[in-house]
């Protein structure tokens, strides 16, 4: 493998993403209008106690990719903050996508409500987890954000979170044990009840969800409460035999990246032509090669 | 067949076998569970445990070294074997990481590989790309191409009996003629100074009895406390790895003897005169004492985690096989342990595979994550 690539890529990527996360709470720019509008639709209230985390991933699913491509460019030019700040006019989240994040944020925010928890937002005040800081094996830097996260949701007297994607999940449970994050947090797929849903599917698991955070009977749970069918095959989607979708490996060497999207599509295939996901990556790195449906888009 | 249709149905495979097995043979994962104990509490004192080693192998009339580096290695084996030797070695990942078979080449030795994968990976001058499955990258194509430079009687269209025959053909001849049969070993037991060897082809066996010298090399990793523990470690390998029961399991201990006049134990009997236990550290000490890599030491190479793996699945032994024997998840671990080496952490996709798999419950991606981490901090 091409490590003399990554050595020197990943210097340019920490600089970019933990530079800008310690100034803005962001690993890039983002429009954070456009990244809370599904609140400003919902009403969601602020200065609530509880809240819901979004941590900008189904806002930014799509950058987070776009943003890979232009690794080597930042790589060759420092990765400076002023050359991410160029990145972000380039760019951007299509509109297509922002309307479609604006719907499963929105539902997602339903569905708890219809489950009786009450939440908040923080809209231009929320940060990102640092999940990328972690994956990345940036663990120092990691930690040092989580400090200042833990810092900012207390600040805003915030006491209990409901996290909506694997990776904020997977960073905070990782913030509790490092660090010693205190705020009680949960996903939103083990807090809701009376959802209604309906197609037929294979669903591809999270890795983070079903094999580090313990949820994969808890995910097809909820499926089969709402009235889904999954489709199984232990081949495919038993919990040692499944795979990942490629996407934490993108700023790595996005064209593993892409090669393991499409074998896992290839297997899911065999199974069902629709797939299920419940992570806003999974659905970047799948929907590029199969019909991908995320699991708030397909009940309520 | 491409090498992601070739990983694909030796993972089912894989899946079905090991499935097959634990239903058959229940009390396996209870055995895993037990071996997993013993090895953490020989890593606890490991060198108190090296000593108890190397002291009951000379006592059965072995003799008994331990190399801190593949350079130690290398000249104390050179030095057993010396030159103009026919040399034959089972399939050894500690022979590979330290250079073995070509040292012994260049200082003038006939030597060969007699596991038939191992073989072809010799002919091919290549790495293994599977710990288990040497060659599971190659072909009937492939094999046939390779065994065709040593028996012309095999085309690109023979059959894999003949394959596998014309293999048979060659070795026999240095099996023969072998001075020096060269072993790995699965386990090794600190109370009797025995090692454990599972295989299924029956290489092992000829290699360790025929010539008249046989030396094990292995890693300080693979001691456990007792006989029994040696066994289980055999079983639980060859159970996960989904070749169970196996063919044959080999225990030495000590040169060849006989009881058999006043039953006193006498040495040498029909079988090699010799016996030399090769202990390896190269890394493996300071990692037991690492509390965040430690729990690599207890990998018992089944393979396993090779095939649950993604990066693995879509790239095969381009990963890290070009620079040491050990790939895939384990591979990571390894290749930092034994060659301070971090950069393939960060193709690691934390899936989770490799440690639902692991019959050891190492905590994989934990520990790569570690590894990560630290190359990471050396990066200006």
């Amino acid at each position: 493998m091409d490590e003399k690539a990554v050595m020197k890529e990943l210097p340019a990527v920490r600089k970019l993403v933990y530079g800008n996360l310690m100034e803005t709470y962001l690993p890039f720019p983002v429009d954070m209008k456009a990244s809370s509008r599904w609140a400003v639709e919902a009403d969601v209230p602020r200065n609530t106690d509880t809240i819901i985390f979004t941590s900008h991933m189904y806002q930014m699913g799509s950058m987070f990719k776009n943003y890979e491509k232009y690794i080597p460019l930042f790589t060759k030019l420092g990765g400076s903050k002023m050359i991410a700040s160029v990145g972000s006019r380039l760019i951007k989240t299509d509109k297509s996508e922002a309307e479609r994040s604006t719907r499963i944020l929105k539902n997602i925010y339903s569905m708890l409500l219809k489950s009786g928890i009450k939440c908040g937002y923080l809209y231009e005040d929320e940060p990102y987890s640092g999940s990328l800081l972690l994956e990345l094996g940036f663990v120092d830097e990691f930690m040092e954000y989580g400090r200042k996260l833990l810092s900012l949701f207390k600040s805003r007297g915030v006491k209990n979170i409901y996290t909506v994607d694997p990776h904020t999940t997977n960073s905070l449970t990782n913030l509790k044990k490092m660090i010693g994050f205190d705020i009680k947090s949960t996903p939103y797929l083990n807090a809701i009840s009376g959802t209604n849903g309906s197609g037929k599917f294979v669903l591809h698991d999270s890795c983070l969800y079903s094999r580090f955070l313990g949820m994969y009977d808890d995910v097809r749970l909820v499926a089969k409460n709402a009235g889904i069918e999954l489709l199984e095959d232990p081949d495919v989607t038993g919990k040692s035999t499944s795979f990942c979708c490629g996407g934490p490996i993108g700023p790595v060497n996005a064209e593993i990246s892409s090669k393991v999207a499409s074998l896992r599509v290839k297997q899911l295939n065999t199974v069902s032509d629709t797939i299920l996901v419940v992570c806003p990556l999974c659905y970047e790195n799948l929907s590029e090669f199969g019909n991908v449906k995320d699991i708030a888009e397909v009940m309520a | 067949m491409n090498w992601t249709d070739v990983a694909d149905l030796v993972i089912k495979g894989n899946n079905r076998e090991v499935e097959h097995v634990l239903k058959n043979y229940p009390y396996i994962p209870a055995i895993a569970e037990d071996l997993r104990k013993k090895k953490l509490q020989v890593l606890e004192d490991l060198p108190r445990y090296i000593q108890e080693t190397m002291k009951n192998v000379e006592k059965l009339g072995g003799h008994a070294y331990l190399a801190r580096d593949a350079d130690e290695a290398r000249k104390i084996i050179g030095k057993i074997v010396s030159t103009k030797k026919t040399v034959v070695f089972s399939k050894s990942n500690v022979a590979y990481e330290i250079g073995l078979r070509e040292f012994l080449q260049e200082t003038g030795n006939d030597a060969w590989e007699t596991d038939l994968g191992e073989y072809l990976v010799q002919l091919q001058n290549g790495w293994p790309a599977h710990i288990v499955a040497p060659a599971i990258d190659l072909t009937r194509e492939d094999a046939a191409t390779l065994v065709s430079r040593i028996d012309k009687n095999i085309t690109k269209d023979s059959k894999i009996e003949d394959i596998v025959a014309a293999v048979r053909k060659f070795l026999m001849d240095k099996y023969i003629k072998a001075d020096v049969g060269i072993t790995g070993a699965n386990a090794v037991a600190a109370d009797s100074g025995s090692i454990a060897l599972v295989e299924n082809e029956g290489n092992i066996r000829i290699d360790s009895v025929l010539p008249q010298t046989h030396i094990s090399v292995t890693g300080i990793d693979k001691i456990v406390p007792t006989l029994p523990d040696a066994l289980n470690e055999i079983y639980v390998q060859s159970a996960y790895a989904g070749l169970f029961p196996p063919t044959y399991i080999n225990i030495t201990s000590g040169p060849s003897s006989t009881g058999d006049i006043e039953l006193k134990r006498v040495s040498p009997a029909t079988g090699p005169k010799d016996f030399h236990l090769v202990l390896i550290d190269n890394g493996r000490l300071n990692a037991s004492r690492d509390e965040k890599i430690k729990e690599a030491l207890l990998c018992i190479k089944c393979g396993r985690c090779y095939l649950a793996c993604p990066v693995y699945r879509a790239i095969g032994k381009e990963w890290i096989s070009t620079k040491s024997p050990y790939g895939g998840p384990t591979g990571v671990m390894w290749n930092y342990i034994t060659n301070n080496d971090p950069w393939p952490a960060s193709f690691c996709m934390h899936s989770g595979g490799c440690s639902e798999v692991c019959p050891m419950k190492i905590d994989i991606p934990t520990v790569i994550r570690e590894i990560k981490s630290r190359g990471n901090r050396t990066l200006s």
